[in-house]
């Protein structure tokens, strides 16, 4: 064990030493983490025109809901010639006019309604849409216990100021939906997409691409000159395996804190994700070992092992949910190891589960790593230590 | 110190070493000679664990050692490429090494001073390898078959590409080793290294030992005589007849602008033939003495010359 950790230690030195190596490890994956989370968030938040025609006390409680819901991103507009305008060039994803007139008819208890402005060809119109009407109609639901209260007593804008004060407090009926095909199970969108599935992406390109230092040490004839020690082959195996380990897990921690800490990350149950965690290094390191003995020179290692990585990532849904994809490319996507990680953290984190509800992919996880590990100690004990006494 | 019996590798259906046999006792520096391609470094991989022998037995220190993975703590091995890490330090590179010993703190510390002393990179020993010139990277080497303190020394052709003063410098240190009590085993094809560094030498050819013995057993072997070469105008066949004449020259005959003599003692009957061409009224105008070597002897067994 001590010949192992020397050959770890001497390893990971070596990496850490590497400016190319620790720009891959720790500044790339988080600043994609950053970009990604950042794109995906943006594609929550719709933006809302609002042209207020009527200046009353209802319209403004209107607005300001509009503007109180999250997920709304809300502009004020003077004219209908400007709000339209910004709809049309897709600056808004829909524009509410609120005419003139609707404080009075709702003083009068008569029907009113609000416009919405909508581009056919903008994708998130009848999202957008939606949400908006769904503010209007909680707010209609206030102007309507306002108008209740009046035929009893006070006016019209103090009742509605009564009842927005008091609609936290009071009990609602919800409506709740719940998916109930596992197919549209995906992970929360923005950094909880980016963080889990960056980290997935990362570590295992970072391992895929670290089998370039076995690779060298092959090279250099410092495996030949170890093994010219007093030193068993299997341990040579565990040290370099130790290195990768070592540095997987690192990485990972770094990426779990930075998302957790700088972008509010849940990672979910505590357990469950430092297994998953855990396990998925395990699966990488096996992988660097595998591909430590498979290439020829760093080079090889450094230029097909990033494409391998993309490649088993775009499969296994990192780059995009495989809910999205035929079941077909579902079934394919889950060869890669990538998709039973990207499974288990939607569990964890879309799923609330715990580490007994992602059990199963832990399991089929672990079973990668040990093929890994086996393929990559057969071909390091035959082929790099050839014909060994 | 070193027990070789009958050593034989192949390599598919080629046979790369074919019975070779020899010993290295402590204090001896133990010369394998032999043209790339011989068979060297697969009997030095052998004698270090690298590879496993078809045939023969190694005996290490009185343990035999294949197989056993403890014999290799008494073995310092320096491959022929310079086999360090280049971006760790000299100091790095020869304490990872020396914890594959299991040497505890304090001992790998004063190793690794001592094989840095020894290598003359004390002063380098915090700069990364990558940074050093060809030599100082081949005394690195070499020092980090020294860091375990073994009592087989194995160095597989330790100055190729060096300068000649890298060159000087490291087999100085090799002699310095044996003087120690060092039992070294050293491979090479430069004949004159071996000839200045070895106590013993053993030929290889082709996979097979075909000669053994101190230098002077070799030239002896080869029963060969001195020759002399004279360059000089005029009737050349008047001359080697004058040469012959000398006692001591056995054979002379004229060929291309010069007389080739033959004669036991090559430097000593030298003044006498000068002085009888002189006598003679021949110019003597270039003198070329030949010793039999270990070249010559190569050449005497194999039928080919070494090649660089």
């Amino acid at each position: 064990m001590i010949s192992a950790l020397a050959i770890a230690r001497a390893s990971t030195r070596r990496v850490v030493r590497d400016r190319t190596a620790v720009f891959f490890l720790v500044v790339l994956p988080i600043v994609l983490m950053v970009i990604v989370g950042a794109v995906a968030r943006g594609m929550t938040g719709f933006r809302v025109g609002v042209l207020d025609e009527d200046s009353s006390s209802p319209s403004a409680a209107l607005v300001t809901a509009l503007r109180t819901t999250p997920g709304l991103a809300v502009t004020s507009y003077a004219s209908l010639d400007s709000l339209r305008e910004a709809v049309a060039r897709s600056d808004l994803d829909v524009g509410v006019v609120i005419p003139h007139g609707l404080g009075a008819a709702e003083h009068a208890a008569r029907p009113a309604d609000v416009e919405l402005l909508a581009e056919q060809a903008n994708s998130s119109q009848q999202a957008a849409a939606a949400r908006v009407a769904s503010v209007v109609g909680r707010v209609g639901g206030l102007v309507q216990s306002a108008q209740f209260a009046t035929r009893f007593s006070g006016s019209l804008d103090g009742n509605l100021a009564l009842a927005t004060r008091l609609e936290p407090t009071t009990a609602s009926v919800g409506v709740e939906n719940e998916e109930v095909t596992a197919d549209a199970r995906t992970l929360p969108s923005g950094y909880e997409y980016s963080a889990p599935t960056e980290l997935v992406l990362f570590v295992f390109l970072t391992a895929l691409t670290g089998g370039a230092t076995l690779v060298e040490t092959r090279r250099l004839g410092v495996l030949e000159r170890m093994s010219a020690a007093p030193v068993r082959s299997r341990t040579i195996v565990l040290g370099e395996s130790l290195t990768y380990v070592a540095i997987t897990l690192v990485q990972s921690v770094l990426l779990v804190a930075v998302g957790a800490l700088a972008f509010g990350v849940s990672w979910g149950d505590r357990t469950g994700a430092a297994a998953l965690v855990v396990v998925w290094c395990l699966v990488a390191s096996g992988a660097c070992m595998v591909a430590g003995t498979l290439f020829r020179t760093p080079e090889q290692a450094g230029a097909i092992g990033p494409v391998v990585g993309i490649v088993l990532a775009m499969l296994g849904g990192c780059m995009w949910p495989l809910s999205i994809v035929s079941p077909t490319m579902r079934a394919i996507g889950h060869v890669a190891p990538q998709a039973w990680a990207v499974d288990a953290w939607t569990t964890l984190l879309a799923g609330h589960g715990n580490v007994a509800a992602i059990a199963g992919d832990l399991a089929v996880l672990a079973s990668y790593a040990l093929v890994l590990f086996a393929v990559a100690s057969a071909r390091l004990r035959r082929s790099l230590l050839p014909s060994r006494a | 110190m070193l027990s070789c019996h009958g050593l034989t590798k192949r390599f598919g259906g080629r046979v790369t070493v074919d019975d070779v046999g020899f010993s290295v006792g402590a204090g001896e520096i133990y010369g394998l000679l032999g043209p790339n391609g011989a068979g060297k470094t697969t009997t030095m991989k052998m004698v270090c664990g690298l590879l496993a022998p078809d045939a023969g037995s190694i005996t290490i220190a009185g343990r035999p050692a294949i197989g056993d993975v403890a014999v290799r703590a008494l073995v310092g091995y320096v491959p022929q490429d310079v086999a360090l890490y280049p971006d760790l330090t000299a100091r790095e590179n020869l304490e990872f090494l020396g914890r594959l010993y299991r040497l505890d703190r304090r001992t790998l510390a004063e190793r690794v001073a001592e094989a840095l002393e020894l290598t003359d990179l004390t002063d380098r020993k915090d700069d990364r390898t990558d940074s050093y010139s060809g030599g100082m990277k081949r005394r690195l080497n070499i020092a980090a078959g020294l860091v375990n303190h073994p009592k087989l020394l194995v160095l597989d052709e330790p100055t190729v590409g060096v300068d000649p003063q890298s060159r000087h410098a490291i087999l100085e240190r090799v002699r310095s080793f044996a003087r120690d009590g060092l039992a070294v085993v050293y491979t090479t094809h430069y004949m004159e290294e071996a000839d200045r560094v070895c106590d013993r030498v053993g030929i290889i050819d082709r996979g097979r030992l075909v000669a053994e013995g101190t230098r002077r057993e070799l030239v002896a072997q080869l029963g060969a005589h001195d020759s002399i070469a004279l360059g000089a105008s005029g009737d050349l066949d008047r001359l080697a007849a004058v040469c012959l004449s000398v006692r001591g020259v056995s054979e002379a005959a004229a060929a291309d602008h010069a007389v080739q003599l033959v004669t036991e003692d090559g430097r000593g009957v030298l003044p006498s033939v000068l002085e009888a061409a002189d006598r003679a009224g021949f110019a003597v105008t270039t003198v070329d003495v030949t010793e039999p070597d270990l070249e010559a002897v190569f050449l005497h067994l194999t039928g080919t010359a070494l090649r660089e």
